[in-house]
């Protein structure tokens, strides 16, 4: 398979790569001025005519499969104020989103202060792809489906799909959302962690929890303006010294997604959870932080079954479809399983 | 000096390690000649339809496309089977499964190429498609192909001995259906094939051919481009450059080389194609996803009386070796244990899928997997250790099973016997932690079919020797190195046999134009057949040396020994009258000796000079006898003795070897009961390949083997939904990766068979199929379920711990958990979701306006 024809843009300063994307986002939509993406509006992924690429363990594969098919394609990884892992006076750190997952792996500081995430960060596909693959890139990462992830030639023998070029859900064929499954291993640990992100465009930048990030929609399913740009991740300090556990459910134990992933960032009080925290992945289109969980656990004594009813909690809220490997119902009973362990995990880990 | 042999048996580097290493070698897609062109080819996207018109204007049109081939450019049939020539290279009328071929376009680039495909314009009516082989058996109409009646390619039925008495005799008879899935070969390199026309001088039109082709079989290649290209053979030359792993996959014609060949005519330029890996996998050629009914008795003492099976292979769209593979698996249930009572009901099964074809271990594998299992399910019930019931079945070599296979060699006992000392089984079975447990299967395979695919008289491996006064020995073999060893197997075998240095020997290899006819890499024939024919030759060579060699030493020929890059009479080897090669090759050099050449007129001097010699060195010895003979070639080639090519029956073709090799193994795994996941900490694996010529290529092959098979019985599994091929790619199509890799102990046990080259038989294929039970009865060891349905994926395992747990009886073949609240079988379309409905798509017209939008979780 080839790569499909496109004018490379390189960016040297973020300011050049902003611009880039100001005036592709203008041309992609002639006579209107870029704006908020209605989540009612289908299909804006896949007809922009520009696509970012950083590490591009997610972008080109999915090039050379003609789910994108850019007129340009803008590379960032020349920009390097966008690269690195800077500690914050306050006691938050700051991750530019270049930052490759393996520097957030190995970093020293991170692992301190924020062990879910560099867990979350090495339990990524392989260790050629976290050499290249970047913290945004996984923030960003596409949404996955078996019906969605295949070549031209294949899709066309299946009639396509909502999510490219179809208009049904062949995992969920009544309906007409796309249920494609977002299936990074880091957003569920930075969202444990309150994570901010701070999205530039060249009229300004702003800040976005990253729990309002994702739109909860497979084909549509992060709220970034097309002349946005996703350049930082910022950490609170008040989620600094979580204990942290990610646990993936995988069939290979290296290059796979996860079918299923939990993350748990856990304070503890003598005893007590003083604050726990708990995120899902890859069994919904969006990464989620099980609501009700901190109630749940903080100023408890952790036992066997209080980590249970949190496995429980974690599944209810975990709507595995067919888009991937093993069975949802096992997907589902494995979040269950994954949270409970995790949990249990977090309680024992040492600071 | 203290072995038998100075170059066999010892660890020898692969003779291309280091190009394949190093990335200087060249792979087929390496390759490129002037004016290529790139081929692409247009496959299906229906799994049955017919095709009404096929519009390549557009295509032809666009800017960069040279060609556009289809059906009717070569309208003949083929197939690796003479009884299974029912593929074209292009399809004609209709199409059989999503990634037939349907049109291939040549142009200047893989892009233009890729777009002008979608140009095409294919009329289909489409056709209800089959794709349960017991579904498919009872097909009425819109037959797969129309004379293959109820989609049933082929049928066989086989009685030895009176199973009907012998499971009346048994005290223990169990009876169950296992599945295995359909698995696929994964070989690094995707297959390529490169095309070219030289323009006939006198004529001005294409002339001869050349292709290079990634394939385990080059005369069988060179033997389907002449039917469908219907030119002859001898103007047609394949040569196999480099390949990049086969493991059966290249062991037939693939679709892409005809293709090519084709497009090169039609183009009037070399095209080159090469499979993206989606195309590898709809080529296919693997392992069929079979089922199989096997009921098995046994006495009390732990003899077998008698084993029933009924087989059914979903053999996919086509025959390709479909007719062999079935065969395979009733045949193969002979030759490992003395069976006294064998009944076979086989049924190749065609499905709008891809074919399926050989794989590593070809038709025995699952049928393997069904009865080791069994047996350790008798074992438990008659309360006999599961080591101890396979040692009471063992055969009594030399011998004839009631199948008629002939066998001549047998290490399973000390397979056996090693595997279970080093496991510490006595020690350590029954006795680990919980969740923990170890289990035990045997396997075996052919060394070599005796009888070839093509029904003839000839050989089926031929070698040619040529030694040139240079001292160099160039052996010509079609035997096609695949990454197995095999040119370094030959150049050990030549080199052991002439007594001279590997590093003399240049093995030219799978060049039809160049090399005798072999007939292939594939039943793990090459190291018996090639491996014979290069001693033959290598042995005819010796006797013309001996003969010169005696005269200048005054001496019978019989009394003249080679080894060590000399030539030593009989009673002086080992005593100080044998001139070391260092000292000869200083006092060589004073006497004229350039570079490694002797010049003829300073050796007859020297002659003269020195009179008769006790010894004399490989180079000397070989000027000698040029000049006495004249030339210095030798050939040798090997056919399969009569004895060895089995009975008479209807399909006693296929199982027949003139030896087989054996395996055992111990496997080692733990069980997560809680999520069904189960590791495999280590794995034993014996096996007896007669001889170990390179001992680390054996070590090699066993390790790839159990990994391979551990593969099939863990994770890998293709998965289907109506055709659709839902993991065409290696990221969802799941072979292990080093991290879940065990450590693997191999053993090589030697049990030097009769006829093999200096007593080797297989070593690639036969231990793979004991990896599969080994494990499933590892797992019911460690939790106590049996799985009858490979890859035992974490939902089975989970499924089956449940069911026991419930202590429901469970029909582990369904796949599923019959206890869970919904059931699911394929992929796509889960019920999870039934009576609530799927949240609706914010455009969706049933939905409220004012709903809201986003975070519909």
């Amino acid at each position: 398979m080839s790569l499909p024809e496109f004018k490379l843009l390189r960016a040297r300063e973020l300011r050049q790569a902003l611009e880039f994307l100001g005036k592709c986002a203008g041309s992609a939509l002639p006579g209107q001025t870029a704006r908020a993406p209605d989540s009612r509006e289908r299909l804006s992924l896949h007809d922009s005519g520009l696509r970012v690429v950083a590490g591009g363990t997610d972008l080109i594969p999915s090039m050379k499969q003609k789910l994108f098919e850019p007129e340009y394609v803008l590379d960032l990884r020349a920009i390097r104020e966008l690269r690195g892992i800077r500690p914050l006076a306050d006691g938050g750190v700051e991750i530019g989103a270049l930052t490759t997952l393996r520097e957030i792996e190995r970093s020293a500081f991170l692992r301190q202060h924020y062990p879910v995430l560099t867990e979350a960060a090495a339990s990524v596909a392989s260790p050629v792809l976290r050499n290249m693959g970047t913290i945004g890139g996984n923030i960003c990462l596409d949404t996955r489906c078996l019906w969605y992830n295949q070549s031209l030639t294949w899709r066309k023998g299946c009639g396509f799909c909502i999510k490219k070029d179809g208009d049904l859900c062949h995992v969920a064929p009544g309906g007409a959302k796309c249920w494609a499954a977002f299936s990074g291993d880091t957003p569920p640990a930075l969202l444990c962690l309150d994570a901010e992100l701070e999205l530039a465009s060249a009229t300004g930048t702003r800040r976005v929890a990253l729990r309002d990030f994702y739109t909860g929609l497979g084909d549509n399913y992060r709220n970034l303006q097309r002349n946005e740009l996703l350049t930082r991740v910022l950490l609170p300090a008040s989620s600094a010294g979580f204990t942290g556990v990610y646990r993936k459910l995988r069939v290979r134990g290296s290059i796979d997604y996860p079918l299923a992933g939990v993350a748990v960032a856990m304070k503890r009080y003598n005893s007590h959870i003083a604050d726990a925290r708990i995120g899902i992945t890859a069994v919904n289109p969006a990464p989620l932080l099980v609501a009700g969980a901190s109630e749940l656990l903080a100023g408890k004594t952790l036992d066997e079954s209080l980590a249970e009813a949190a496995g429980d909690m974690a599944a209810k809220i975990s709507k595995p479809l067919t888009t991937s490997a093993l069975t949802p119902e096992y997907r589902r009973e494995m979040i269950r399983v994954f949270t409970k362990r995790a949990v249990l995990a977090a309680a024992q880990a040492e600071n | 000096m203290n072995s038998k042999f100075s170059i066999i048996g010892k660890p020898t580097a692969m003779v291309d390690a280091a190009e394949k290493t190093t990335g200087s070698g060249k792979y087929t897609d390496d390759l490129s000649v002037p004016g290529m062109l790139v081929g692409k080819i247009l496959h299906s996207p229906y799994p049955h339809a017919r095709i009404k018109a096929i519009d390549t204007n557009k295509a032809e049109k666009l800017d960069g496309v040279v060609a556009v081939a289809v059906g009717q450019d070569a309208p003949k049939t083929y197939g690796i089977l003479p009884v299974g020539h029912d593929e074209y290279p292009l399809a004609l009328d209709k199409v059989r499964y999503v990634g037939d071929n349907v049109a291939c376009v040549v142009a200047t680039s893989e892009a233009i190429a890729e777009r002008a495909l979608e140009l095409i314009d294919v009329d289909y009516e489409v056709l209800p498609g089959y794709f349960d082989p017991e579904e498919s058996m009872k097909a009425k109409s819109d037959l797969i192909h129309d004379h293959k009646l109820n989609n049933i390619e082929k049928d066989y039925h086989h009685v030895f001995g009176d199973p009907e008495r012998g499971l009346a005799e048994a005290d223990q008879v169990a009876e169950a259906r296992f599945i295995s899935n359909e698995v696929t070969h994964a070989a690094m390199e995707p297959h390529s094939t490169l095309a070219s026309f030289e323009i006939d001088p006198h004529t001005g039109k294409p002339g001869r051919l050349t292709v290079w082709s990634s394939t385990q079989v080059p005369y069988y290649l060179q033997h389907k481009l002449s039917l469908v290209l219907e030119m002859p053979m001898q103007q047609i030359r394949v040569i196999k450059p480099l390949v990049g792993g086969g493991f059966g996959g290249k062991s037939e014609v693939i679709p892409l080389e005809i293709i090519a060949a084709i497009a090169a005519r039609k183009a009037k330029a070399p095209v080159k194609i090469t499979y993206t890996r989606e195309e590898v996998f709809w080529a296919h050629r693997g392992r069929p996803r079979t089922i199989i009914d096997l009921k098995t008795g046994v006495k009390k003492d732990g003899r077998i009386t008698a084993v029933k099976a009924r087989v059914v292979q979903d053999g996919g769209a086509y025959c390709s070796y479909g007719v062999v593979t079935i065969l395979y698996s009733g045949a193969l249930l002979g030759a490992l244990y003395d069976i006294p009572n064998i009944q076979f009901d086989g049924y190749r099964v065609l499905t709008n899928k891809p074919a399926c074809g050989a794989m590593r271990g070809h038709g025995t594998v699952n049928v393997r997997f069904a009865f080791e299992s069994q047996l350790d399910e008798l074992a438990s019930a008659i309360g006999m250790d599961p080591a101890e019931i396979r040692r009471r079945n063992l055969l009594h070599s030399p011998c004839i099973t009631v199948n008629g296979l002939r066998v001549q060699s047998y290490g399973l006992p000390e397979c056996i016997e090693k595997t279970v000392e080093r496991s510490g089984w006595k020690e350590r079975k029954g006795k680990l932690a919980k969740g923990r447990g170890l289990g035990i299967a045997c396997s075996h395979y052919v060394s070599g079919a005796a009888n070839s695919i093509i029904r003839s008289d000839m050989p089926h491996s031929t070698v040619n020797i040529k030694i040139d006064r240079d001292g160099g020995v160039v052996v010509y073999t079609g035997a096609s190195e695949i990454g197995q060893g095999s040119d370094t197997m030959t150049a050990q075998i030549a080199a052991e046999t002439l007594g001279c240095s590997l590093s003399r020997i240049r093995v030219v290899a799978a060049d039809t134009d160049l090399t005798p006819i072999d007939i292939g890499s594939y039943s793990s024939r090459v190291t018996f057949m090639a491996g014979n024919a290069t001693l033959r030759a290598a042995g005819e060579v010796k006797k013309l040396i001996a003969a010169a060699a005696a005269k200048t030493m005054s001496c019978d020929p019989e009394d003249v020994v080679f080894r060590d890059d000399l030539i030593t009479k009989k009673v002086c080897v080992g005593t100080d009258a044998v001139v070391r090669p260092a000292e000869q090759g200083s006092a060589a050099s004073v006497s004229g000796r350039v570079e490694g050449q002797i010049l003829r007129g300073s050796l007859q001097q020297k002659r003269k000079e020195e009179g008769p010699k006790e010894s004399t060195t490989f180079e000397e010895a070989v000027v000698t006898a040029i000049d006495f003979h004249g030339a210095l070639t030798g050939t040798g080639s090997y056919a399969p003795p009569a004895e060895a090519r089995g009975g008479k029956h209807k399909g006693a073709g296929v199982g027949p070897s003139p030896a087989y090799s054996y395996s055992a193994q111990v496997a080692e795994v733990s069980v997560d009961e809680e999520t069904g996941e189960v590791t495999v900490h280590k794995v034993w694996a014996a096996h007896d390949c007669g001889r170990a010529l390179n001992p680390v290529s054996v070590e090699g092959q066993i390790i790839g083997s159990v990994w391979m098979g551990m593969g099939q019985a863990l994770t890998e599994e293709m998965v289907w939904k109506d055709g659709m091929l839902m993991n065409p790619g290696l990221l969802e199509y799941r072979s292990p990766s080093s991290v879940e890799s065990p450590e693997v102990e191999p053993i090589i046990v030697e049990s030097v068979d009769p006829e093999g080259p200096f007593g080797a038989k297989e070593c690639s294929e036969g231990s793979l199929a004991a990896t599969i039970p080994a494990i499933a009865n590892a797992i019911y060891d460690a939790v106590g379920v049996r799985l009858h349905e490979s890859p035992f994926t974490p939902e089975r395992v989970l499924a089956a711990l449940r069911a026991k747990k419930l202590a429901k009886t469970l029909n582990l073949t369904e796949g599923i958990d019959p206890t869970a609240p919904s059931r699911f079988r394929e992929h796509g379309g889960s019920l999870w979701f039934k009576g609530k409905g799927p949240e609706r798509h914010p455009l969706d017209p049933s939905r409220q306006a004012d709903a809201p939008a986003g975070g519909a979780d």
